[in-house]
């Protein structure tokens, strides 16, 4: 069979179970053909073929239509990753996964909900709200993201330094492997098991490429009552980090910790100056800015604050700031995300020009020497830095998981190149200081085969757990042993 | 290359969409609430949009039928800086251009053209005023409610005078027949020429928006007008809990979002809000041609209005809108079963015409 008698016989396989939710239309190809990761604005990557399948059975007999006729399988989710971890560059068939988005139990005996997986954070969080309840992993991206899509990119959360990521959460799921077999992994809604491997936790950051997660238990958390945010800024970077864990082992419990480069406090100031029309009174001396929010009751949030600014103006020279529109404008965009897209006062409205990071991860103490690195990796490569902001993943850690971000210009092939010679570069440096290629989008289209270079041996290893679970490797091939960005 | 050359004017906006994908447009779009597929939201549509412009894909029926089935209710506007709806716009004429439109689209061009309204209207209500009152072609149908609609208004002081009109032809732009909205807009000018120069009020927030936006009159809501002088008014309490539901021409475009809520206030009436509400409030089903081409889809979203409000723990909705309200009613109808309540739709004239009754 050619590679179109095999789509074309797929697609009357898929369309005898699910009728018009598969389709080969050219307009549905189009409006799956693109992610948020950088690449010429006129690239395209087509899939041959949509699906949106509404529980694990239909994708069961997805996965085992696309066995048949041996076609990629991309499950696609939020469309917001940056890593072109949804893009088909490979054909094969797309699966939409927001049309499982149903709630299937409420437990809030036991703090659980057991969800399909194509139900986005901000949906599920609306429907727990009036149970007292969330669920405390919180990407940026959680308006279009979804449950899967976090288990599959292993995401940030602006409340990762309190409650860690979506592992953190995640009890329990539902994968549809490569066999074409749903297989439920990990420890039902108890918090930990010790029997076994612990397969659930191969899921997290696996971008699809074992198979597609289809539903999920999340152990859910009581909403806090209320929720301060406050800015200080430092002399130093490194005194930023080294500040947040002062605090945290004073013993106070920290909700979010982002520390931010001079360069990113100056966007923070610009948007001030244009909305107020006035300058902010932050010091020259500025070269870093740490936000932080706590919650709870009220007296536990007042003392935590107080303590907090106890320690960090004392014991650190910091500053709070005291225009608190700075504040709230900077928790507008990473929490509340009541902002209009392309409208922001900032020179990153992503308007003009697009934005890419290098998502490297690294032990707190090199946080200075990365960011050092990073200024002079860009300049080389001709890139404008945008700024680097540090986010806390780990629960009650200074715990780097680091946005290296710059301008990238994606008017032509060349210019997109360079960036990713940009992120090479940085991921090559951030493993020699110990660290990490990528912390929260992934090896996506860009890392696979260049990662042997952080994880050796292991990485052999690696595939060989991929073809355990995907023998015939249609789960969204090209990710994570391959790229078509950067060699080996 | 260029298939669709007037897109390439909005080539910024849509790449810029394109290689962005922040999604913030998608999910609380109503198509997008029905179908769930990338294709029917915002976002997906300016991909196809680019694939027109690019020429990667051709003009055609699927294309024509995924356009006409956006409500250009402008929820993704409001999410968003870019000009999403105008890219539509100009798609729609595009494809029309191209041999691309609906027989439905063309009937009901021609009969707005033919006989100056959309719906049919038994006698058309004439009144002689001081202040010119446009009631368009949707409320000259609904006699019963243009007799409330007028006793208010003489109620609270205002002497409505109603004159020979037509249709404002909304939809003939909106589905993307500029010749003819153009022909159109000329014979409004001509009927209603001598009322151009001065205010006009207006009841039907699709005309409001019309006449500001498309002719450039001067138009106010006969809602604000009322909102103005409630507080003076004497008003029997009416004893009712509802939440309201904001049109999108109403609310979102014409930015009239507390003063309906200003008469609920003042009738006595508790106000739940659903979750969508003021200008991220989400369209009933009857926008943008959509009840035309495609009426199983404008039920499927006027459920899923009727759901927002028993969410809420409301069996009344009130708006102020002659589309809004039959839209929602067939919705509730709908969807009664599987609430196991039946959610009455009010129209806010109605409520003020009993307040006023005394």
């Amino acid at each position: 069979m050619t590679d179109q008698d095999k789509v074309e016989a797929a697609l009357a396989e898929l369309q005898g179970f699910l009728g018009d939710r598969a389709t080969d239309g050219m307009l549905h190809r189009m409006a799956y053909s693109r992610d948020w990761s950088p690449r010429h604005k006129q690239m395209t990557d087509l899939p041959d073929i949509v699906v949106i399948p509404q529980d694990t059975a239909e994708v069961v007999q997805i996965v085992q239509a696309a066995l048949q006729y041996e076609l990629p399988l991309i499950p696609f989710a939020g469309g917001t990753g940056m890593g072109g971890g949804v893009v088909a560059w490979k054909g094969g068939i797309m699966i939409e996964t927001k049309g499982m988005n149903r709630v299937l139990e409420i437990d809030p005996e036991n703090m659980s909900v057991t969800v399909q997986a194509g139900i986005t954070i901000w949906e599920l969080n609306e429907y727990l709200a009036p149970f007292g309840l969330w669920l405390p992993h919180q990407p940026e991206s959680k308006r279009a993201c979804t449950i899967g899509a976090s288990i599959g990119c292993d995401n940030d959360s602006t409340f990762g330094v309190r409650y860690g990521k979506i592992l953190d959460c995640l009890t329990n799921a539902v994968v549809v492997t490569g066999h074409g077999e749903a297989v439920r992994v990990g420890h039902r809604k108890a918090s930990f098991s010790s029997t076994g491997y612990n397969l659930m936790h191969l899921l997290v950051a696996s971008e699809g490429t074992l198979g597609v997660v289809t539903e999920a238990t999340l152990r859910v958390v009581t909403l806090p009552k209320t929720r301060e945010v406050r800015g200080w800024v430092f002399p130093t970077l490194i005194d930023g980090a080294q500040a947040l864990e002062r605090i945290l082992a004073s013993g106070l419990s920290v909700e979010s910790a982002h520390l931010n480069c001079r360069q990113r406090l100056h966007f923070y100031t610009h948007a001030y100056r244009e909305n107020y029309g006035k300058e902010p009174e932050i010091p020259d001396w500025a070269e870093s800015i740490l936000f932080l929010s706590f919650a709870g009751d009220d007296d536990v949030v007042d003392f935590g604050l107080g303590k907090a600014r106890a320690i960090l103006e004392r014991e650190y020279r910091a500053e709070l700031v005291r225009e608190q529109e700075i504040v709230e404008g900077y928790w507008d965009s990473k929490h509340r995300l009541a902002f209009i897209p392309f409208k922001q006062k900032w020179p990153d409205s992503q308007r003009q020009k697009k934005f890419g990071s290098a998502d490297v991860g690294v032990p707190f103490g090199r946080l200075e020497e990365m960011y050092h690195a990073f200024i002079e990796i860009a300049a080389r490569h001709g890139q404008q830095i945008l700024g680097m902001t540090v986010y806390n993943e780990s629960p009650n850690k200074v715990s780097p998981s680091i946005s290296f971000a710059i301008f990238v210009d994606d008017s032509t092939e060349e210019t997109v190149q360079k960036f990713y010679w940009y992120v090479r570069e940085m991921s090559l440096k951030a493993v020699e200081l110990e660290g990490t290629m990528s912390t929260y989008i992934g090896d996506g289209d860009r890392l696979g085969g260049f990662n042997e270079r952080e994880h050796g041996l292991s990485y052999q290893y690696m595939k060989k757990v991929k073809g355990l679970f995907d023998p015939k490797n249609i789960m969204n091939p090209g990710k994570k042993f391959e790229s078509r960005w950067i060699e080996p | 290359m260029a298939e669709f050359p007037s897109l390439l004017e909005f080539a910024d906006d849509i790449y810029t969409c394109n290689r962005t994908r922040c999604g913030f447009c998608r999910e609380e779009c109503p198509v997008y609430r029905v179908k769930r597929l990338e294709t029917y939201s915002s976002r997906g549509r300016m991909l196809v949009a680019r694939g027109l412009m690019e020429g990667i894909l051709e003009p055609s029926v699927e294309v024509q039928d995924l356009m006409d089935e956006c409500l250009m209710c402008g929820y993704c506007e409001a999410r968003c800086a870019l000009n999403n709806m105008d890219v539509f716009s100009t798609v729609r004429q595009e494809l029309r251009e191209a041999g691309f439109a609906s027989p439905r689209h063309e009937r009901t061009s021609a009969k707005i053209l033919d006989e100056g309204t959309l719906f049919a209207r038994p006698t058309p209500f004439r009144r002689v005023g001081t202040v010119p009152l446009y009631l368009g072609c949707a409320y000259q149908s609904k006699p019963h409610e243009v007799k409330k609609i007028v006793s208010v208004l003489e109620k609270v002081g205002i002497d409505p005078l109603v004159s020979d009109e037509v249709c404002c032809s909304y939809i003939v732009g909106a589905i993307g027949f500029k010749d003819e909205f153009g022909e159109a807009q000329a014979r409004f000018r001509q009927v209603y020429g001598p009322h151009l120069e001065g205010e006009i009020l207006t009841v039907c927030p699709t005309c409001t928006a019309t006449l500001r936006d498309e002719y450039g009159l001067k138009v106010k809501n006969a809602v604000v007008a009322v909102a103005e002088r409630i507080q003076e008014m004497d008003l029997k309490p009416l004893n009712k809990r509802v939440t309201y539901h904001d049109p999108c021409h109403l609310g979102r475009m014409l930015g009239v979002v507390q003063e309906p809520r200003q008469i609920l206030e003042a009738l006595g009436i508790e106000l739940v809000e659903m979750e969508h509400h003021g200008i991220f409030s989400t369209c009933c089903g009857g926008g943008g041609g959509v009840l035309d081409v495609d009426r199983d889809l404008a039920i499927e979203v006027s459920k899923n209005r009727i759901r927002d409000a028993a969410a809420v723990g409301v069996d009344t909705i009130v708006t102020a809108c002659p589309t809004c309200q039959p839209t929602l009613l067939r919705g509730a109808g709908r969807v009664a079963n599987e609430l196991d309540m039946f959610v009455d739709v009010l129209d806010l004239w109605e409520l003020l015409d009993e307040a006023l009754e005394s």
